[in-house]
């Protein structure tokens, strides 16, 4: 039985998912409420620590959104976070917890529409193996 | 690699440097144990076995500011390349003496099959114990196993010919690798709650990794950041490794001290090597084979990594 009702902690950097976010807010798009989000001034920002720790506190998801690789507020933080992002969602199924339930991405400010596609489809992934 | 070639290079080494990390035979227990030769007396103490299993590389942060000579295996000369290459250590005041390693034996295990104290001796592709023996395949730490490192990386002076091993031959025996491998996610999560159960917060897992070197600053310990509690639970015990283990992604060589280390035997291996695979899978690296490496987690390529979402 999928759960109906998930929790799910997302990292947004400032300057462009947490915008669209607001975007997608402002513009009434139909959302679950699944999301608790935390805004961070940019990926880079993002230690793989604040996701596990996140898991360990008892999210059932984690999200990590940030700008399009090459339009990062300070030009390279979200180099570095694909690369620990990318080591980090290789590593959970031996930490034993299931990267389905881990999601890294891609917002602009001005892709609301994309954003609300995100969450929706994370949530019903997540539900389904939580 | 007679015991004589060692003595007389750490001798020669001595001449430039203020000590030299080494090993002699602990009358006590029969086996090795770290040294530190200072004089061409004490250097006449230096052996070269398959009880020397520990990595010296550990002692080097915490001797800046002398000249020191060090012996080293193949696997200890990838710690202290990665060292250098992170700022730790600088080159000019290292000596490398290479030894030709045949791998090494995991004594704790010798001590509960043949009990605790008497010489342990290798001869003949058997490990002897007062009479008793067994094959030496059945006792090496796992890294030895098909080691593609016996060559040292770093060497300055070499004690015998280290490029006349071999690597020891695949384990034989299906171990806690193949039954990890095989568990469900689930499981696994079921597994390290139990492991970590028995985790007692002595830290000598870090204390033995010659890369965490951050001493009084370890995350795994402070209030701020704080990652972790200090209560000696399953919870607060797994986020601390995963602490430890995140911070050694990309740099971590695998020399297995950690595991080694760990008075309750968790095997800290199974999260360190499926990380070093991942960053040689992602990056085509490995930590601690060349002096120009960049740390990758430390950088990034714009072209080479586009292919992640
Ligand atoms: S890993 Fe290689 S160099 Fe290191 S102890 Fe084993 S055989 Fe020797
Ligand atoms: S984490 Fe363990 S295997 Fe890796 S470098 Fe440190 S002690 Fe060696
Ligand atoms: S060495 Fe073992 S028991 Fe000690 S802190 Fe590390 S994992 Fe825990
Ligand atoms: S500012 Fe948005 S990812 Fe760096």
């Amino acid at each position: 039985m999928p759960k109906t009702e998930v929790k799910i902690i997302g990292f947004l950097c400032n300057w462009c998912s947490y915008a669209g976010a607001d975007m997608a807010g402002t513009a009434r798009m139909k959302q679950p409420a699944s999301l608790r989000v935390v805004r961070l001034p940019c990926t880079g920002r993002v230690n793989p620590l604040l996701v596990l720790k996140a898991f360990r506190e008892g999210a059932d998801g984690v999200l990590v959104s940030g700008c399009h690789p090459g339009d990062c507020h300070y030009n390279e933080g979200n180099y570095y976070a694909r690369r620990r992002m990318e080591v980090l969602e290789r590593m959970l199924p031996a930490l034993g917890i299931d990267p389905a339930r881990f999601h890294y991405t891609w917002v602009s400010a001005s892709e609301g529409a994309k954003w609300a596609d995100v969450v929706n489809e994370f949530t019903r992934r997540v539900k389904q193996v939580i | 690699m007679s015991m004589n070639d060692l003595i007389a290079t750490i001798k020669k080494v001595l001449e430039e440097v203020d000590v030299v990390l080494g090993w002699t035979r602990s009358p006590a227990a029969g086996v090795a144990v770290p040294a530190r030769f200072h004089t061409p007396d004490e250097a006449d103490g230096a052996i070269f076995d398959s009880t020397c299993t520990h990595n010296l590389a550990v002692h080097l942060p915490r001797l800046k500011n002398s000249k020191v000579g060090i012996v080293a295996k193949g696997c200890d000369a990838r710690s202290i390349v990665q060292l250098i290459v992170e700022g730790e250590v600088s080159r000019d005041r290292i000596r490398v003496i290479g030894v030709p390693c045949p791998g090494v034996i995991d004594v704790k295990r010798a001590w509960r099959c043949f009990g605790f104290g008497k010489k342990i001796e290798d001869a003949g592709g058997r490990v002897h114990m007062e009479g008793r023996s067994m094959p030496r395949e059945e006792i090496l730490l796992h890294k030895c196993h098909q080691c593609q490192d016996q060559e040292p990386v770093i060497m300055d002076l070499a004690a015998g010919d280290v490029k006349s091993v071999t690597p020891p031959p695949p384990p034989d025996k299906t171990g806690i690798r193949e039954r990890f491998a095989a568990m469900s996610i689930a499981e696994r999560r079921e597994f390290w709650r139990e492991q970590f159960s028995r985790c007692i917060r002595c830290y000598a897992c870090r204390e033995a990794c010659p890369l965490c070197f951050c001493r009084d600053a370890c995350s795994m310990q402070t209030r701020e950041p704080h990652w972790t509690g200090g209560q000696v639970n399953a919870i607060e015990s797994e986020m601390a490794q995963q602490v430890r283990t995140s911070h050694l992604a990309g740099r971590c060589t695998g020399c297995e001290e950690c595991e080694r280390a760990c008075p309750v035997g968790i095997p800290l291996m199974l999260l360190l090597e499926e990380q070093n695979r991942i960053v040689e899978e992602l990056f085509a690296y490995r930590a601690g084979m060349s002096l120009e490496d960049k740390t990758p987690l430390l950088t990034y390529d714009v072209n080479r990594d586009g292919g992640w979402r």
